[in-house]
């Protein structure tokens, strides 16, 4: 990751230091950051000094055990609800099953499926309808949600009310927001046409061929805007203030101070918020679903709606699968960025 | 001239007060909107100009329990939530304490659940339907549970996970040498240090659960459907009924917005897996 290191510690970590410590756990937390060690250090010597060696690789084992324990009933359940089902959709993607055509479940057609998924042009108009619904809603909400994450952290009366209100799209059911945005964006009686036309402007049908893909872009943005404001609004908190007293001191205007200190210093939140973003953009289902259908033709059909389309309007169960499984491969490819920072955390704080 | 800078910080504070007041009459209009369309008389949702203001009636709210029963679903909605946070919390705090607390190498089992929470829930859609009509479970509770359990299980334990770790380990190896067993330790020392964190974990997972649409759309039908999908039910040939639909999307998301507003605290915690504290 781009950003610099304070101290070699990467910057989650850096950015508990700055936090005040919530609980009395914080404390030691942030004694371990400050030391730049692994907790082993102290362990080591709040073990009893004689009895260290022996007993090490029995306890060693033990506690493997216990963590096998501890884990297996999660484990367990993960597996077979989700890994089973994905084992049995792989099967299925090498089947020319279609629910209408019986005995068809028996047919193994090898990879024909994933063939005829990738040379299709609904699934490439599908590729691109996903990536562009991902990517602009997530810079839109980038954007917004910078300029609101600013403003919101003014010194102003009743700032905590505001900071709560502004979560309420975030925390609506997303089925929920598909459902009365689509009152919304109604023709005749939607209320954005209404205010269209009494400012003396012609009604935009928003759930029209040109426009729908905008108009389910702006409902994503609305939704989602400040999930990445709690982000920023994290990253602010965890700025130095001193440092920007010192900048401001040394002549730095603001937008300088914001351009080389504070932006530099959110970066890496906003990449953990663009990440979780995107990957969830790519999945949206439900908002979409309500809104569109997908529609008008495919203008607005994501990755999730041609899958959901294939299997359940059409009833190709092995081409769902193929497509599922393509889905699946893309979502992982994407999230390897954050999958990299995550496990280098896991790494920094496995207990050893 | 100090007397005059505080004098010019307060009006700011006034101001900005005052441009956020503007801008969130903007911002959350849509919400107002769906709030009022709940209270609005059937007819006057129609109207032309839409009415902002009106004699707020209780007219949706009773079609929707006296003729659509509505209840019912709601309390499907209910059954399944708590029922998934109840099993959630029950398989993840002790995996989360292992992997938070106990040394030996979990990360393959950490990683996997990242995964897991990356995963579009469509790649599994097709193959529950086909598993549950097969077993006869379409249209119950125990697929709507087993679902929202596998998709909640890896976030809920990375989160607990992230308020174990604020604990010192130290607490676990002196009560080790005391002779505590380890599910002594678990259970009386850092359940009890983190019930704030697994309340969040719980709060969240039933939010989830309660939001959840697709799998509730594809696996249930009439008896074990819950209240998002219901209210889809409202589009008709003549349009869509929205004063039961307002009334409906009001009664769906009121809990979740009091739940998240509770939480508000550990909010984007939760939503990151404990990466942004």
């Amino acid at each position: 990751m781009t950003q610099p290191e304070k101290d070699g510690l990467p910057w989650w970590a850096s950015a508990s230091t700055h936090r005040p410590p919530a609980r009395g756990g914080a404390s030691y937390d942030d004694a371990r950051t400050a030391e730049n060690k692994p907790a082993t250090v102290k362990r080591v010597t709040s073990a009893p000094a004689g009895a260290r060696g022996v007993t090490d690789s029995r306890r060693a084992r033990r506690d493997r055990r216990a963590a096998s324990w501890f884990i297996f009933p999660a484990a367990f359940v993960l597996t077979v609800v989700t890994l089973a089902p994905l084992a049995y959709s792989l099967f299925v993607s090498f089947t020319n099953w279609t629910l209408t055509v019986p005995g068809s479940d028996q047919q193994f057609i090898g990879l024909a499926n994933y063939g005829r998924v990738l040379a299709s042009p609904a699934f490439w108009k599908t590729v691109q309808v996903t990536m562009t619904f991902a990517l602009s809603a997530t810079g839109l909400e980038l954007l917004l949600s910078v300029a609101f994450a600013l403003m919101l952290n003014q010194q102003f009366v009743g700032r905590g009310l505001i900071r709560a209100l502004v979560l309420i799209p975030l925390v609506i059911t997303p089925a929920v927001v598909g459902m009365f945005w689509k009152l919304l964006y109604d023709d005749q009686q939607g209320v954005f046409n209404f205010f269209l036309v009494s400012s003396g402007l012609p009604r935009i049908h928003w759930l029209d061929q040109s426009w729908a893909l905008t108009s389910v872009v702006l409902t994503d943005v609305w939704q989602w805007t400040p999930f990445l404001v709690l982000i920023v609004l994290a990253g602010l908190h965890s700025l130095d203030v001193e440092m920007l007293e010192a900048a401001r001191i040394d002549g730095a205007n603001r937008y300088q101070t914001f351009r080389y200190l504070t932006l530099p210093h959110l970066i890496p939140y906003l990449m953990v918020g663009v990440f979780f973003r995107l990957l969830d953009a790519m999945k949206d289902f439900d908002k979409i679903y309500l809104l569109t259908q997908g529609g008008p033709g495919s203008e607005t059909s994501t990755f999730s709606i041609y899958a959901f389309d294939t299997g359940f309007r059409i009833f190709q169960i092995g081409r769902t699968s193929a497509i599922a499984w393509l889905i699946a491969l893309v979502s992982f490819v994407v999230s390897l960025p954050l999958l990299w920072v995550m496990s280098r955390r896991i790494s920094r704080e496995m207990p050893s | 001239m100090r007397r005059a800078r505080n004098f010019n910080g307060s009006i700011w504070k006034v101001v900005w007060l005052f441009i956020w007041i503007v801008i969130l009459s903007i911002y959350l209009f849509p919400f107002a909107w769906m709030v009022m369309t709940g209270f609005r008389n059937p007819v006057d949702t129609y109207s032309w100009p839409p009415k902002f203001l009106f004699h707020p009636t209780l007219q949706g709210f009773h079609y929707l329990f006296a003729v659509k029963h509505f209840q019912g679903f709601l309390v499907n909605s209910v059954i399944v939530s708590v029922a998934s946070t109840l099993l959630v919390i029950l398989l993840g705090t002790p995996a989360a304490y292992a992997s938070a607390v106990l040394p030996s190498g979990k990360k393959g089992f950490l990683l996997g659940l990242l995964i897991g929470r990356m995963m579009p829930a469509v790649a599994l859609v097709v193959p529950v339907y086909l598993i549950a009509s097969r077993w006869h479970l379409l249209d119950t509770y125990q697929v709507l549970v087993a679902i929202n359990v596998a998709f909640n299980l890896p976030f809920a334990i990375w989160l607990t996970r992230s308020f174990f770790q604020d604990i010192p380990r130290e607490l676990r190896e002196a009560a080790i040498l005391d002779g505590c067993s380890e599910f002594s330790v678990f259970h009386r020392i850092f359940v009890p240090l983190c019930a704030g964190g697994i309340a969040a974990a719980a709060v969240f997972t039933f939010i989830a659960a309660w939001n959840e649409f697709l799998f509730a759309l594809t696996l249930t039908n009439t008896r074990a459907a819950t209240a998002p999908v219901v209210a889809l039910g409202f589009r008709t040939q003549f349009g869509i009924q929205w004063g039961a639909a307002g009334a409906a999307a009001l009664l769906i998301s009121a809990p979740v917005i009091v739940f998240a507003m509770i939480m508000q605290k550990y909010l984007l915690r939760g939503m990151t897996l404990g990466a942004v504290k």
